[in-house]
């Protein structure tokens, strides 16, 4: 496997540069270049399931070359970036014919790809750096695609308050290489368990929790993200609020915290009041909007406080739960964004008090958001109901009470703002001044309904889970064990 | 993949996969699907028999999923099967149009297996998963009725969902108390505040299920928007099979309840007859009205078990099997009546007893029955509870007469609403705009299933002990019941049928010649022949007593309505939280820049 891994960056980044060469003569290539790239990326993924290897880049050993590392846990990240990936470029096929330049965003899409795939498989901290700067920058400017006012301003912010992180996160990197002399994470995690903890270090911690805890949208650094996740074209909607946020935000953090630092009580506590206060303000600002794309965007934090706060119990329960609740949270955020995407397309808005009758006039739509609205609610059998149910026994067994109070509070309140989703823009009447002003083509229904399948079938993954292990398992014991040195 | 051939999987695979395949026939054929579900339901009859008649059993698959069965569960699974044969029956007749069929049936069937599901499950998290279902498929089911029941169904199911949630928290708590989720463990005592969050979460559970107060404002909403089987059969009678099933377990096997739990029940019960039987009292709307006696009948049920002896147990649970029986009787009437007249508002509605002869006669013995008239069935339950408030005395420090007050008023008042009811659809003149239409008695789709169930009420009050309690409650309750009170059920009824003949020979041999028909009159004053007596007023004046006056005004600014009461405090703060949000990008520079300092705070503190 390990001779496979740099493909991961290599693939997207060479076919980023290689589209635009191409399809200046061919006008389909982007279309199928980039949905051929994510296809065989997914092929890939799913092969990196149970693996574990170390690829040595040029074969130079270990400080002087650069690493790439697979473990559980990136695999876990690997399969639903590339997943999620692929539904959301086949859903562009048909969606980002409003947009004037396909070869540009396909170009962009596939970096933020190999952005974010290098992120979870960098085994260096200045290697992770620079592939979160790959992807946040390609997110900067697809955020800004439509090159409207709206969005512009609204790129605007993400890339200030974004600068703001990976300046942060830089000082901290370089900090640590300063006080441990190496930037490998194995060797860092190494080092630092051997000398006793200074100033310098715990503000090299600060600086890279505050870097990272603001690429993961968690509240108090969340602001830029319901500015930024709904000016979006909604396949990279999908794809912000899917998978971006994880893989730079919540992975990084997991990986500093568990395998580099190592987690004492009082980060503990600061992963736990994050998670909470993600989740809580997360789901009142939500329930409160009436744009969808919006309403959703404030779930994203929400439901990021969830992984949060199942992380920040660091039992092999909550490990599980968190992690599985972000595998699941991938498939049904990134769904109920193209849905949103598609209920746009069809009739041009998606202001929830003008919509209306959807249910009738959408009925694909209509269906799946119906389930991606079930699954983030957590009702069984969808598999959103499995994590939160995990994350909630896992909080009552570590005996933080009043986290799995919150838990259930906050789950009750994400039901309820969908339910307002599905009342508005699907069960009402049909407003008088709403018009049908195309149908869903082929590839977004397509795309839908392929995420609509996962919610029900990654439920399935619990019922294997109770005999054999997992996908989740292995990458919590990633977590648990730390890094190997290999 | 044997275990599918085992009489445990069965009746819950078979309506599962009847609904899918109702989900994915072809619209055209959608005509199929009714009577796919009228053969499915009564095949799980046919299935869940034997389980009903089988001894006490366990069976454990995998280790997370076991089954079990034992004669509560066994009672309730049969209830629940045969009730939705008649509802499936029902339903082929007035779910007509094709668009509505395909889903309803598929949810139907849907509902169906998941409440097989709950009732078998013996462990908690397979039972949770099945109830959260279950409240999927009511809020599909309710939604089918179009735009106008789409703010009932979200109420409904934001409620329903909320007790899901609550319930997720008391199954994490009694797995932490006793180190497993499965039901069939000895019965937890309560002697730590971890006990106390689990019961009051699974009560909490059962009583958003039921409909008891102050869970109870989804079911009113519920029985007016949503289509009527739907009505008949998820609130009036599943949920109230599961409800009460969930709490019997929990006091019976799950907890050992002390007297302060008893008292809170009795508490619950009491006010959720009383409450629910006025609000009842003051309703127009002919299926609303039936909703909050549903309400007001699950209080009974409540205080029976809430006295936590054999016979308020028993009565219990034979009031929650009389109440499906009359209650469903009742909705189907409801259905009867807007189908042939395209409305259920009392006031518009009038004579029909003409009309629909069948309609009214089941109509009139399941209003009497849910009024407690001996000897129909509703009386035999209910003398039950009474039997049981009455011999709980001594423990419950003297309470027991206002308990029993209670009830007694309760019922006094439900027979109150029901004369209204009878009055105002059957007996007065109608509106023009319903006395112009023709209007016929429903086809025998819809009528065998009401006969059914009104020949049902007068059996198992005159067969009472014979019938129900030997064949069905104590068995399931497998407890010794004692009768403190004495009621011969069969001789009191054959006394009664005689007074009734007598007096029927006398009128007819003293009256012969002396009857008169006179014009309507109020007050003395003949009425001019256009003037309607609709029954809906009968209660105006008793409406603007004092006291009363002021009930209803909060009833109506829905001071009852959890619902109501937390979206005000939760809009509060998300209010709060937006304004917080101006969008200056310098004010989120500021908080970044707070957060910063404030993890350098603590960590280097």
């Amino acid at each position: 496997m390990a001779i496979w891994i740099p493909y991961f960056i290599a693939i997207p980044i060479g076919a980023a540069f290689f589209i635009p060469l191409v399809s200046r003569h061919l006008r389909w290539a982007p279309d199928v270049l980039g949905n051929l790239v994510m296809l065989v990326l997914a092929g890939l993924s799913l092969l990196t399931f149970g693996q574990n290897a170390v690829y040595h880049m040029g074969a130079w050993q270990t400080p002087i070359g650069i690493d790439l590392r697979l473990d559980g846990l990136a695999s876990l990240l690997l399969i639903s970036i590339n997943l999620i990936g692929l539904t959301s470029s086949f859903y562009s096929v048909a969606y980002m014919r409003q947009y004037t330049s396909k070869l540009r965003y396909y170009s962009l899409f596939l970096l933020m790809v190999a952005g974010m795939n290098g992120v979870v498989l960098a085994a260096d901290l200045f290697n992770l750096y620079i592939f979160v700067e790959l992807a946040s920058i390609a997110s900067y400017a697809l955020v800004a695609f439509g090159c409207e006012h709206e969005e512009l301003e609204a790129a605007f912010k993400y890339l200030i308050l974004g600068s703001l992180a990976t300046l942060f996160a830089l000082i901290g990197i370089s900090l640590i290489y300063g006080l441990t002399g190496s930037l490998n994470m194995a060797q860092v995690a190494g080092r630092l368990a051997s000398t006793p903890s200074s100033t310098a270090l715990l503000f090299a911690l600060a600086l890279l929790c505050t870097g990272f805890a603001l690429k993961s949208a968690l509240v108090p650094f969340h602001a830029w993200l319901p500015y930024a996740h709904p000016s979006a074209p909604a396949p990279i909607s999908a794809m912000l609020s899917g998978v971006l946020i994880k893989a730079i935000g919540i992975y990084v953090l997991a990986r500093l915290l568990f395998n580099v630092f190592g987690l004492t009580p009082l980060l503990q506590t600061v992963l736990q009041t994050l998670g909470v206060l993600s989740m809580v303000v997360g789901v009142l600002l939500a329930i409160g909007q009436w744009d969808m794309k919006r309403l959703f965007a404030y779930h994203s934090i929400s439901q990021i406080g969830y992984v949060v706060l199942g992380l920040s119990l660091a039992t092999p329960l909550g490990l599980i739960g968190a992690l599985y609740h972000l595998f699941n949270h991938s498939i049904f955020k990134s769904l109920l964004f193209l849905n949103a995407g598609a209920v746009e397309y069809a009739t041009g808005t998606r202001e929830l008090r003008k919509l209306g009758g959807l249910r009738r006039l959408l009925p694909v739509t209509a269906t799946t958001s119906l389930v991606g609205s079930l699954s983030i609610a957590g009702i069984p059998p969808f598999n959103g109901f499995w994590s939160k149910l995990i994350i909630i026994i896992a909080c009552v067994q570590a005996e933080h009470y009043w986290l799995a109070g919150a838990a259930v509070f906050v789950s009750f309140m994400t039901l309820a703002s969908f339910l307002k989703v599905q009342k508005y823009a699907f069960l009402e009447t049909a407003k008088e001044k709403l018009q049908l002003l195309s149908k869903v083509p082929f590839s977004m229904g397509a795309a839908m309904v392929f995420l609509a399948l996962m919610c029900l079938l990654t439920s399935l993954l619990v019922l294997t889970g109770l005999t054999h292990p997992f996908l989740i398992t292995p990458a919590a014991e990633a977590l648990q064990k730390g890094i190997l040195v290999m | 993949m044997e275990f599918i051939h085992h009489p445990f999987i069965q009746p819950m695979l078979l309506p599962l996969a009847g609904g899918l395949l109702c989900f994915l026939i072809p619209r055209a054929w959608s005509r199929v699907c009714g009577w796919l579900a009228v053969l499915i339901s009564a095949a799980t009859c046919y299935l869940v028999w034997p389980l009903f008649l089988a001894a006490p059993q366990i069976l454990d698959l995998a280790p997370a999923i076991s089954l079990k069965i034992d004669k509560l569960s066994g009672f309730i699974l049969l209830l629940t099967a045969i009730f939705a044969f008649l509802i499936s029956l029902y339903s082929v007749g007035y779910i007509r149009q094709p668009e509505q069929q395909k889903p309803y049936f598929t949810y139907f069937l849907w509902t169906l297996a998941a409440a097989v599901g709950v009732l078998l499950a013996n462990e908690l998290i397979l039972l949770l998963c099945f109830w959260g279902f279950l409240g999927l498929t009511l809020y599909l089911l309710i939604a089918l009725n179009g735009p106008q029941a789409s703010s009932a169904a979200k109420k409904t199911f934001i409620i329903i969902g909320a007790s899901d949630s609550i319930f997720i928290l008391g199954i994490a708590f009694f797995g932490l108390l006793t180190g497993s989720t499965r039901m069939d463990g000895p019965a937890v005592p309560l002697n730590h505040p971890h006990t106390y969050i689990a019961l009051a979460a699974f009560i909490v559970a059962a009583f958003a299920k039921a409909g008891v107060m102050p869970f109870h404002s989804w079911v009113p909403d519920c029985g007016e928007k949503a289509l009527l089987p739907v009505s008949a059969f998820l609130p009036a009678s599943l949920d109230k099979f599961l409800g009460i099933y969930l709490l019997l377990r929990t006091a019976k096997d799950l907890f050992v309840l002390t007297t302060a739990v008893n008292l809170v029940l009795l508490l619950a019960g009491a006010s959720t007859v009383l409450l629910a039987v006025m609000l009842a009292l003051v309703q127009h709307d002919l299926k609303r009205l039936l909703s909050y006696h549903a309400v007001s009948q699950v209080g009974y049920m409540v205080l029976g078990i809430g006295t936590g002896l054999p016979i308020g147990m028993a009565g219990s649970l034979f009031h929650m099997l009389n109440n499906a029986v009359y209650k469903s009787a009742l909705f189907l009437c409801a259905g009867a009546v807007e189908s042939q007249t395209q409305t259920a508002d009392m006031d518009k509605l009038g004579g029909l007893a003409k009309a629909m002869p069948l309609t009214f006669i089941t109509c009139l013995v399941a209003s009497l029955s849910i009024a407690g008239i001996p000897p129909l069935n509703g009386f035999v339950s209910k003398w039950m509870v009474y039997q049981g408030l009455i011999e709980s005395g001594s423990t419950f420090y003297g309470s027991w007469i206002i308990w029993l007050a209670v009830a007694i008023l309760g019922s006094a008042l439900t027979l109150a609403s029901f004369v209204k009811v009878l009055h105002a659809v059957f007996l007065t003149k109608a509106a023009d705009t319903v006395r112009s239409k023709t209007i016929r008695e429903v086809g025998w789709r819809q009528t065998l299933p009401m006969l059914v169930l009104s020949l049902a009420c007068l059996l198992f009050g005159m067969f009472a002990y014979r019938l129900p309690l030997a064949g069905f409650i104590y068995p399931a309750l497998r407890q010794e019941v004692v009768y403190p009170g004495i009621w011969w059920a069969g001789p009191a009824a054959f006394l009664m049928g005689l007074g009734i003949m007598m007096g029927f020979i006398f009128s007819l041999l003293a009256g012969k010649g002396k009857t008169r028909i006179a014009p309507t009159y109020i007050g003395g004053e003949t009425l001019a022949g256009e003037v309607q007596v609709t029954g809906v007023d009968f209660y105006h004046t008793y409406q603007s007593l004092s006291l009363l006056k002021r009930f209803y005004r909060l009833a109506e600014s829905k001071w009852f309505d959890v619902y109501d009461a937390a979206s005000k405090i939760i809009f509060y703060f998300v209010e709060l939280l937006r304004s917080l949000h101006t969008g200056r990008l310098p004010l989120y520079l500021i908080w970044v820049l707070c957060g910063l300092v404030l993890l350098l705070f603590l960590l280097l503190h």
